[in-house]
C-alpha cells in the first residue's frame, strides 16, 4: 500500500492506484478530461499534468501508478499550473465559446475547468480562425444522439466506450491532425444498446442526448439516487427532475452492477414516470365511479377484506420488498389470502460492471429476485390466468401494470365476476373493472428497495419528498388522509406508495405489528423475519452509503 | 518504362464484397507475419486496393469482417491515411512532388502546365478518367528532381516537354 504525499495531505492508497485517484482520495481534484475510471488509460488530453519531486519533467496524473514516498505538486507547482494553461490554451483555440447555447453548459469538464482556473487568462497566441465542422454542428448520428463536431477536444472517451464497455466499436476518429473527427461507419447510424452512454462520458457537449436537450438547465436538476425500474439487472440511476418533473435517468456509480452505465432502454424510462392517469382514489358503484377521499376508500376497503369470503391479491415485481413483505404479512399470513406475483417475459438485457463482466437479465421487472427471496409464488401469464381463474370472491391488485395479461379482455371478464380493487398509475382498462381504483405514484414519488438479481439489496430514494417530510406524524395521522395537492413536495394528487396505504389498512385493521411509519421500520420488521435480509441495515443499504458527489458527476461529464 | 493503369472496380460491384479463393490465399500468407490481426489491417486494405482499385465501403465490411475488427475502425484507418482511395481512381494517378527541391528544379513548371494540359486541380480527375492529379509532399528523390509519381512507377528528372511525351504514350496506349 503505497503512502505518498499530494499537496501536502498524506494518503495511502492501494497499490496500482493513478495519481488522479490517490488526489481524489486525499481530496485534491486533479482536472482530466479523457480520462475515465472504467475506460482504458489513454493520456490524451494532458491535462492532468502534475509535479512529482525528483522528476525532471511534468507527470501524466492518470498514467502515473502511485508509489511509496512519491511527493505530488498540483495546485501547489507553478509548472504545473502552467502547463494546465498551456494544455487549456490549445484546447479552447478551437472550442466554440457557446456556453451559453450549449446544453452541456453545468456539467461540462471543459467548462468547470475553465471556471477553476479563471484567475489564468487563458490567453490565445492563435492567429488563424477557429476549426469548423460545417455539416457535423447539429448532426443525429443515432436514435438518441445528437454531435456538434465542433466542440469535440478529440479525448476519445466515446471511442474507447463503444470499444471497451458497449463491446459495438461503432465510433470511430476519421481523418487525422487537426480534421480529426467522430462519426460512425459509411455514416450509418449509431446504433448500440447503450449509445446515450457515449453522451454521457463525453465532457464537452460535442455528444448530446437528443430527447434531453434543451429541456432543462443542468444546474435546475435535482438528482436522487435510485435504482432503475426497466429490468432485473437494478442499475443504479439518479433520477433528475425539477418541480416534480422527471427529464432524465443518469447512471450512479455502482461498481458491482452497473459500473458507470445505463442501457438506452432503462434510460428512457424516466419519461415515462411523469405519467399519472389517476390522481385520486375511486368508488364505482352501478357503473359510476365517484372520487372519494383517501379516508373513505381505507375504511371502504378494509371492510371489503374483512367481509370477503376468498381473498386473492395479485402482487408485482415492480414492487419495492417492503411493499412485497408488508403484502405477504397482511393479505397472506393474517387475512389466509393467496399471493402470486405475475413476471412478465421481458427482452433479453445486459450490463457491464465495473469488473467488465457482463450481466444478464430477462425479467422486465426491478424487484422479480426479492419477490422470489420473499417465498412469494412467481408465475407466467398462463399462471396468472389460472390464479385468476380461482373463482369469485376479493381480488386485489396491488399493481395494474404488474403483466400485460391483466389488461386482456379475458383478465377483464375475470376481474368483473368478483369484487376487485385495483392500485394503479397509467391509464389500465382493468381500472374500469374496479370497484375500488386506488392512485399510486412512479418511483420517483416512492422509496424502499428492491433487490437486483446478483442478490443485491438496493435502496431507492423518495424524489419529491420535502427535506424533512414524514409520512405520519407522531400522533399516528396518516399521510393519506393529508390534503397535499397544493404542496409542491411529494407525489402528484392523492397518489400515495402503496406501502403507505398498506401500513394504513394495517392500521384500520387492527393489525398493530404492520402499522408501522416508514419504508425504514417496514424495512427492520423485514429484517427480523426474512433470513433472506438478515444482517442488513437499512441505513447502510447498496445505494445509500456516502458517496463522493465530485467523482460522480466528473466521470460522466 | 511501362506503367500499368488502374482499374478500378465500379462502386456498384463493390457494394457487397466477397474475397475469392486467390485474395484469401494472399491473406493468409499476410497474417502470420504480424503479432495481431489488427496489425494486418494496413496491408489487407493496401490488398484490397490493388486488386479492386480502391477501397469502398463494401470493402471496409469485408476487411473488418475478415479481421475480426468494427467496420468503423477499419474506416477510420483508411481515412487517417491519404494513399488509400476512397472513391474510384482515374486510371493514371499523377503525384507530382511540390517540396523545395522538385519546385527549384521546375517541379513549379511542371504543376503549371499540368494544370493547363488537364484541365483539372490537385484532388481532380479529367472527364475522361484517364489522368489525376495529386500535389505531394516529397518523394524522396531530390537528387533527380522534378519528379512525378504515376501509379506505382518514379518519373524523374523531367521537363515539359519529357512528361508531355509520357503523358502522350499513355494516353495513346489506352
Amino acid at each position: 500500500m503505497p503512502k505518498l504525499t499530494i499537496d501536502g495531505h498524506e494518503v495511502e492508497v492501494a497499490a496500482g492506484t493513478n495519481l488522479i485517484e490517490a488526489a481524489r482520495a486525499a481530496g485534491v481534484a486533479i482536472p482530466y478530461f479523457c480520462y475515465h475510471p472504467y475506460l482504458t488509460v489513454v493520456g490524451q488530453c494532458r491535462i492532468c499534468m502534475v509535479e512529482i519531486a525528483g522528476q525532471p519533467r511534468l507527470a501524466l496524473g492518470c498514467a502515473t501508478p502511485a508509489a511509496d514516498g512519491m511527493v505530488v505538486k498540483v495546485e501547489s507547482s507553478e509548472r504545473a499550473r502552467e502547463a494546465r494553461e498551456a494544455v487549456m490554451e490549445f484546447l479552447l483555440a478551437n472550442h466554440p465559446l457557446d456556453c451559453p447555447v450549449c446544453d452541456q453548459a453545468g456539467e461540462c469538464l471543459l467548462q468547470d475547468h475553465s471556471m477553476r482556473e479563471q484567475a489564468a487568462t487563458f490567453a490565445t497566441h492563435m492567429l488563424e480562425t477557429r476549426r469548423t465542422f460545417p455539416g457535423y454542428e447539429r448532426r443525429l448520428i443515432g436514435p438518441h444522439v445528437v454531435q456538434n463536431q465542433n466542440r469535440c477536444i478529440h479525448c476519445s472517451r466515446c471511442i474507447r466506450f463503444t470499444r471497451e464497455i458497449s463491446g459495438t466499436a461503432a465510433l470511430t476518429y476519421k481523418s487525422r491532425g487537426n480534421s480529426t473527427f467522430i462519426d460512425t461507419f459509411d455514416g450509418s447510424a449509431f446504433d448500440d444498446p447503450m449509445s446515450a452512454c457515449a453522451a454521457d462520458v463525453c465532457p464537452v457537449g460535442a455528444l448530446t442526448v437528443r430527447e434531453v436537450r434543451f429541456r432543462k438547465r443542468a444546474w435546475k436538476l435535482r438528482s436522487t439516487p435510485s435504482v432503475c425500474p426497466g429490468c432485473s439487472i437494478g442499475c443504479n440511476v439518479f433520477i433528475d427532475h425539477h418541480e416534480r418533473v422527471v427529464y432524465r435517468f443518469t447512471p450512479r456509480e455502482n461498481p458491482a452492477i452497473n459500473a458507470t452505465w445505463l442501457c438506452d432502454h432503462g434510460r428512457f424510462l424516466a419519461e415515462s414516470l411523469n405519467e399519472q392517469a389517476y390522481l385520486d382514489p375511486q368508488h364505482r358503484s352501478g357503473g359510476l365511479a365517484v372520487r372519494v377521499g383517501w379516508g373513505e376508500a381505507l375504511a371502504g376497503i378494509a371492510a371489503e377484506i374483512r367481509s370477503a369470503g376468498a381473498l386473492r391479491v395479485v402482487a408485482s415485481a415492480n414492487l419495492s420488498n417492503e411493499e412485497l413483505f408488508l403484502a405477504r404479512e397482511l393479505f397472506g399470513r393474517h387475512f389466509k389470502g393467496e399471493i402470486a406475483v405475475p413476471v412478465a417475459p421481458g427482452e433479453p438485457r445486459k450490463m457491464r460492471n465495473g469488473r467488465g463482466e457482463w450481466l444478464h437479465a430477462t425479467d422486465p421487472h426491478p424487484n422479480s429476485t426479492g419477490a422470489r427471496r420473499l417465498g412469494l409464488a412467481v408465475v407466467d401469464g398462463e399462471g396468472l390466468s389460472r390464479f385468476l381463474y380461482g373463482g369469485a370472491g376479493l381480488t386485489l391488485i396491488l399493481d395494474a401494470g404488474a403483466h400485460p395479461f391483466l389488461a386482456s379482455p379475458e383478465a377483464l371478464q375475470l376481474l368483473r365476476v368478483g369484487t376487485t380493487i385495483v392500485w394503479a398509475r397509467r391509464e389500465h382498462p382493468a381500472a374500469h373493472a374496479a370497484t375500488w381504483l386506488l392512485p399510486t405514484p412512479s418511483l420517483a414519488g416512492n422509496e424502499g428497495t428492491f433487490t437486483s438479481s446478483t442478490g443485491a439489496v438496493q435502496r431507492f430514494a423518495e424524489a419529491f419528498a420535502a427535506p424533512g417530510s414524514v409520512h405520519r406524524t407522531a400522533t399516528g395521522a396518516m399521510s393519506p388522509t393529508c390534503p397535499t395537492i397544493a404542496s409542491p413536495w411529494g407525489p402528484p394528487g392523492e397518489a400515495r406508495p402503496l406501502w403507505v396505504v398498506l401500513t394504513a389498512l394495517a392500521r384500520a385493521l387492527g393489525v398493530a405489528a404492520l402499522d408501522l411509519a416508514s419504508p425504514a421500520d417496514v424495512f427492520a420488521a423485514m429484517v427480523r423475519k426474512d433470513k433472506a435480509f438478515a444482517g442488513l441495515t437499512w441505513e447502510t443499504l447498496g445505494g445509500r452509503q456516502p458517496h463522493e458527489s465530485f467523482r460522480e458527476r466528473q466521470h460522466v461529464g | 518504362m511501362s506503367t500499368r493503369p488502374i482499374v478500378a472496380v465500379p462502386p456498384e460491384a463493390l457494394r457487397i464484397v466477397t474475397f475469392d479463393a486467390a485474395m484469401e490465399a494472399s491473406i493468409a500468407e499476410l497474417l502470420p507475419r504480424y503479432p495481431t490481426r489488427r496489425a494486418a489491417v494496413l496491408p489487407v486494405l493496401w490488398l484490397c486496393q490493388e486488386r479492386f482499385g480502391w477501397i469502398s465501403p463494401g470493402v471496409v465490411r469485408a476487411v473488418a469482417a475478415r479481421l475480426g475488427e468494427s467496420p468503423a475502425f477499419v474506416e477510420g484507418v483508411v481515412s487517417f491515411y491519404t494513399m488509400y482511395q476512397t472513391a474510384p481512381p482515374a486510371r493514371y494517378v499523377l503525384q507530382v512532388c511540390t517540396t523545395l527541391s522538385c519546385a527549384w528544379c521546375g517541379g513549379r513548371e511542371l504543376v503549371a502546365h499540368l494544370k493547363e494540359r488537364l484541365g483539372i486541380s490537385f484532388g481532380e480527375k479529367t472527364p475522361d478518367g484517364m489522368f489525376q492529379l495529386v500535389g505531394v509532399q516529397c518523394l524522396g528523390a531530390c537528387g533527380t528532381a522534378p519528379v512525378v509519381q504515376i501509379n506505382d512507377d518514379y518519373y524523374e528528372n523531367l521537363d515539359v516537354a519529357k512528361l508531355d511525351a509520357i503523358l502522350d504514350e499513355l494516353a495513346g496506349r489506352s
